[in-house]
């Protein structure tokens, strides 16, 4: 057991259940030699954890930023051991110290990545909102019914949602843009983002609710 | 609304705690999931939030997959 600063500024007991997460934290508090091993040891295994994510993702990725990828994993990995010096009070030891580390390497490889990617396309927010759904949408939504709710939801974008709301469940509802450009783009971050885009999705289902839309596409 | 492309395009869930909230706990989450454990009842908030978040979803089955391939270094020297 080791005490941390609580946010209150009391100590509050952390739980390392294994001796290896408290070596961990103890070197990385620590300064000198011991502090230097570890946060390269770490970097080591963050550069892994981030390439194998790159590598997972790497078929969906365009060909053009392949040739990046190993920079981008080393990259998230420096990034992601920044993070972790910052945060290491906030480590509770309810799950292994390389557990909780890595989720910042995969954090930051994830955001670089789709940020790379879409860094010379556009948003685009257009009205054709109609036709993508109706481009997506399965052969049922054909029936009267489905052209109906289309109508429904393409007139409720437009007369429930503020600007903002607008563009957000535009681009990650309907054009799948990542949540993490939308962010970028908007000076905001990812929680705020999806906030935005929470918050659209049920006014727009409440709208749809109180015209008479029920479970199904028929009211 | 069950329809999945509606569900997908307006699903949201009261108990979703959100990407910070989520993320916050992501490890714990997926260490329960490679433990076998049922983690419906006891992450339900972190599976409504995955359903609904594209990118938080991405990133906690890419954290799975690190942790099932990549063993962590033992020799901390």
């Amino acid at each position: 057991m080791l005490e941390m600063p609580g946010g209150d500024g009391e100590s509050s007991a952390v739980n390392l259940a294994d001796t290896e997460s408290e070596t961990w934290i103890r070197n990385l508090r620590s300064e000198g030699v011991d502090r230097e091993r570890a946060v390269s040891r770490l970097h080591g295994f963050l550069v892994r954890v981030a390439a194998h994510e790159a590598s997972r993702r790497r078929p969906t990725i365009p060909e053009a930023v392949h040739a990046e990828l190993s920079d981008l994993s080393v990259q998230a990995a420096s990034d992601a051991i920044m993070a972790i010096t910052r945060k290491l009070d906030t480590f509770r030891g309810e799950a292994r110290f390389t557990t909780w580390a890595s989720k910042f390497a995969i954090l930051e490889l994830s955001t670089g990545l789709r940020r790379r990617i879409w860094r010379s396309r556009a948003v685009v927010s257009d009205d054709s909102i109609a036709e993508r759904l109706a481009d997506g949408t399965p052969s049922a939504l054909d029936a009267m019914e489905g052209r109906e709710l289309v109508a429904a939801l393409t007139r409720a974008i437009e007369t429930e949602l503020t600007s903002h709301q607008r563009l957000v469940f535009r681009s990650a509802a309907l054009e799948d843009v990542p949540i993490d450009v939308l962010a970028e783009r908007t000076g905001s971050s990812r929680g705020a983002i999806y906030k935005t885009l929470h918050d659209a999705r049920r006014r727009l289902r409440t709208s749809l609710m109180d015209q008479g839309y029920r479970e199904g596409r028929t009211r | 609304m069950k329809d999945p492309f509606f569900d997908r395009l307006l699903g949201t869930d009261d108990i979703d705690p959100g990407c910070e909230a989520g993320f916050a706990i992501m490890e714990q989450y997926a260490e329960a999931v490679l433990r076998g454990e049922d983690v419906a009842l006891t992450y339900a908030g972190v599976l409504a939030h995955l359903r609904n978040c594209p990118d938080c979803r991405e990133d906690t089955e890419g954290l799975l997959a690190a942790l099932r391939d990549i063993e962590p270094p033992s020799d901390l020297g």
